[in-house]
């Protein structure tokens, strides 16, 4: 069986994941989200009062925890797509910051010392959420809606002219990210039984734009990726810190790395490390043109 | 109220913004460097550059410490943006890449200093006024008439000086303005080093006046300044201040008349509220950067 | 339907700088009619204004049988209007076949796999008509410059258009493949489709093209058939210098 260790990381990592998709799928169409902690937030508090307050499975409550995020990113969509570039930025972090703000003012809900909930989700509940997760935005990506994202990413005013509805793209991505991200923040307050708005807050929607732009958002492996490098390579150092007293500093200084690792990237590999091409070569050497089977 | 130190903040963000194009996000960083240069340096002890220096040494040594960042980070952020036709996301490198030094930066501090607040004390206790039922802190009132000071030279620096009309072009246009015989080389650099001038005196004026510093000290001053920004117009120095004091305001309002927790709520659903009805803020002409980050 | 399109009295000014002043020209149904003038008549401008990207000051516009003035951007394809772009304007990080698939995105549903293998037949088969081929494992970004321009040919075909707005399709390509688009463009033609071209290769435009509207200063100078079009006084003094109008002129 793993250790407790090791499944503590594992966890981790199938949260990150969820996490992570749920901020790769807007960023495919070009919109950046600064703010994921707020839907986060709402799915967790969302389903963490499910269990808690209303006795729910945890099935139901995850699956509500999601829709409520959903639904609040659904309605935000409107106002925040008439931003653009920086102020959009700008505004999905405002969103989250008043999404914490109204939480902690929900006494029932806890309030500043955050809530706490019974019911339990373990590695067989995080595991296949997290699987479910990727195969359920890589076949949206293969869909014609995932076309219409990639094209308005790519060029917005001629996927226009070929009949991609800006708008509603836009709309649709947004809506599908909040509710994968309330699903992320169900399973993230039942795997540490508690929830609060100040560990999920500035510093962890930067985080998670950075790892999914760090992984790339071309293709739909670019968040499994970053979300991996993010949850254990700052794991890696604090496992290599215990080997000798010498090396203690790696332990402090192990996100430093993946500061770092950002920095690098955006000066060398903007687009990230898994790319499109990437993906293209790593599938198999150049076929033979219109043979058989598709390409896509 | 925190007056002053926000204001000097507000303008270094909105500075950077208004001149390059570029929301900065290591300005928090900057500002909490200097601020914990400063406190190392000024105590004795086994911690990281505790040499027990005078505390004015050591304050200059923190500027120091802050403006070599800054330029740091103009190398290694700011010359690589390279805005491509069409690709949304990809105008955001500048801001990535500051909220990776971001997290280097603090996690740096965190690794050297330990993450624990650590007491900073001046010899000069915060003295105050008393006017009828309101408290000055006279810290802070000085930072804010230094704050205001400030802002007044950098605005006839701008104004009418060879300099300031270059740093305008540059804002306007970098390519034209290398066309035009601009030394956009030698200036953008100059732009960072203000910022990192103005989040230095930020941090360890907000030291001083509250006696700790810690790793993440930065974080809730961006906030506050950002929004700052954002109300007073983005590119607008005097906005920013406004923005500033306007925060303040409505934070005190908030507070008193709901409780401290709301505070956050009035000061963001704001924002957000002047982000899509008038990105230009309440003090800008047009929204700079519309597409740009 | 008469005409394939109409563009009645239709000016555009950006600032203070009018583009296009009081045009008015009719393409007939089924026709090849090629769009022409010098560098900065407009013509790219009138494209923009036909297909939405930009709207119209003033005058009408009815493509198809319907009056498309108001009309949103992306409804135009649904009225049937495709264009191709001066510069390539493809998604750069998208593959050959999922580009050419954009074409006929407007009629498919939103669930569709993309990688359906009846829809990636169509669009190979589509390639296949204009000499390209599939190019698997690349991104069009990658690819020649003469093959993307012929790509972006195809992804306006697969949109199924009663009307193609092409703007420079030959620029850029070698002599082959230029003999190649215009077979097709003919193909094209000859199965209902009518054509508006903007080219500055007379030749092809001679080649090809049975309607001719010259544009000048954002004015229309001339509206007739190719024959006509070298003859002309005004053309003429507007392309003075130009060689090929100078040649065809004096081969009249």
């Amino acid at each position: 069986m793993i250790s407790g260790y090791w499944s503590g990381v594992l966890g981790m990592l199938a949260i990150n994941i969820v996490v992570a998709y749920s901020v790769f799928v807007p960023a495919a169409a070009g919109l950046l989200n600064l703010g994921s902690a707020g839907f986060v937030l709402l799915g967790a508090y969302m389903a963490g009062a499910m269990t808690s307050l209303f006795g729910l499975p945890l099935a139901a409550a995850l699956l509500l925890g999601s829709l409520t995020a959903g639904a609040v990113a659904f309605l935000i969509s409107f106002p925040i797509l008439r931003t653009r570039g920086i102020y959009m930025v700008l505004a999905t972090f405002a969103f989250a910051e008043v999404v914490a703000g109204v939480l902690l003012n929900i006494p029932a809900l806890g309030g500043a010392a955050g809530l706490s909930v019974m019911a339990y989700a373990g590695l067989p509940v995080l595991i296949p959420s997290a699987v479910a997760v990727v195969v359920a935005v890589a076949w949206l990506m293969r869909t014609r809606f995932g076309l219409s994202v990639r094209a308005l990413h790519d060029d917005e005013s001629v996927a226009g002219l070929f009949g991609v509805h800006l708008r509603l793209t836009q709309v649709m991505a947004f809506t599908v990210g909040g509710a994968i991200g309330g699903l992320g923040g169900g399973l993230l307050v039942h795997q540490f039984n508690f929830i609060d708005v100040q560990s999920t807050g500035a510093l962890f929607s930067i985080y998670v734009l950075l790892y999914v732009l760090m992984g790339g958002t071309q293709t739909v492996w670019g968040p499994l990726f970053g979300a991996t490098f993010f949850t254990l390579v700052p794991e890696a150092f604090r496992k290599l810190a215990e080997i000798s007293p010498a090396l203690k500093f790696l332990e402090a200084g192990r996100y430093m790395i993946f500061g770092i690792a950002v920095v690098l990237l955006m000066m060398l590999r903007p687009q990230g490390v898994i790319t499109r091409t990437l993906v293209e070569r790593l599938s198999g050497p150049a076929k033979p043109a219109s043979s058989g089977r598709g390409s896509a | 109220m925190l007056g002053g130190v926000l204001a000097f903040v507000a303008v270094a963000f909105t500075l950077t913004i208004g001149m390059l194009n570029f929301l900065n996000f290591t300005i928090p960083a900057l500002f909490m460097l200097a601020g914990m240069v400063t406190w190392a340096l000024s105590v004795s002890g086994p911690h990281f550059l505790g040499f027990g220096w005078h505390w004015a040494w050591a304050a200059v040594a923190g500027i120091v410490v802050a403006v070599l960042a800054s330029l740091l980070i103009e190398r290694f952020t700011y010359r690589y943006m390279k805005p491509r036709f069409g690709d949304a996301t990809e105008h955001a490198l500048p801001l990535v890449s500051s909220l990776g030094f971001l997290i280097v930066f603090e996690h740096l501090a965190m690794a050297l200093w330990g993450g624990d607040p650590q007491r900073f004390e001046l010899p000069y206790k915060s003295t105050n006024w008393y006017v009828g039922e309101l408290i000055f802190g006279v810290p802070h009132l000085i930072s804010l008439g230094l704050a205001v000071s400030l802002v007044a030279v950098l605005s006839g620096i701008l104004k009418r000086t060879r300099l300031g009309r270059a740093l305008r072009a540059i804002a306007e246009n970098p390519n034209t303005s290398t066309l035009m015989g601009v030394e956009v080389q030698q200036i953008v650099p100059l732009v960072f080093v203000i910022a990192g001038l103005l989040s230095a005196l930020a941090g360890i004026l907000y030291a001083a006046s509250y006696g700790t510093v810690t790793p993440f000290m930065g974080d809730s001053i961006a906030t506050d300044a950002i929004a700052a920004m954002v109300l007073g117009g983005l590119g607008n120095i005097w906005g920013a201040i406004a923005g500033g004091l306007l925060v303040g305001l409505v934070k005190v309002l908030a507070i008193s008349a709901f409780g401290a927790e709301i505070e956050k709520i009035p000061v963001w659903g704001l924002l957000l509220l002047i982000l899509v009805v008038r990105p230009a803020g309440l003090f800008g002409h047009t929204p700079i950067g519309k597409e740009k980050f | 339907m008469k005409n394939a399109l109409s563009v009645s009295d239709v000016s555009k000014a950006f600032g203070g700088l009018t583009v296009i002043d009081r045009v008015s020209f009719d393409v007939p149904r089924g026709s090849r009619t090629a769009l022409i003038g010098p560098n900065g008549a407009g013509k790219s401008t009138l494209f923009n204004l036909i297909s939405g990207v930009y709207s119209v000051d003033q005058g009408r516009i009815v493509a198809l049988g319907q009056d498309i003035t108001k009309l949103p951007l992306a409804r135009r394809i649904g009225v049937g209007i495709a264009r191709s772009f001066q510069n390539i304007r493809l998604m750069p990080h998208l593959s050959t076949l999922e580009n050419v698939m954009l074409g006929e995105h407007h009629f498919s549903p939103a669930w569709q796999l993309v990688s359906s293998a009846r829809a990636s037949q169509r669009a190979r088969a589509a390639l296949q008509e204009a000499g390209l081929h599939d190019y698997p494992g690349q991104v069009v970004a990658d690819l020649p410059y003469g093959v993307q321009k012929r790509i972006e040919v195809v992804r306006a075909l697969m949109a199924k258009p009663g009307l193609m707005l092409l703007d420079e399709p030959a620029a850029g390509l070698n002599s082959g493949e230029t003999h190649e688009l215009r077979a097709l463009l003919g193909r094209v033609s000859a199965s209902g489709v009518t054509l508006v071209v903007v080219e500055h290769d007379m030749p092809f435009v001679k080649h090809l093209c049975d309607h001719v509207v010259v544009l000048n200063f954002g004015r229309k100078i001339f509206e007739g058939s190719p024959q006509n079009v070298r003859k002309d006084a005004a053309v003429l003094e507007a392309y003075l210098g130009s060689a090929d109008v100078m040649e065809d002129a004096r081969a009249a």
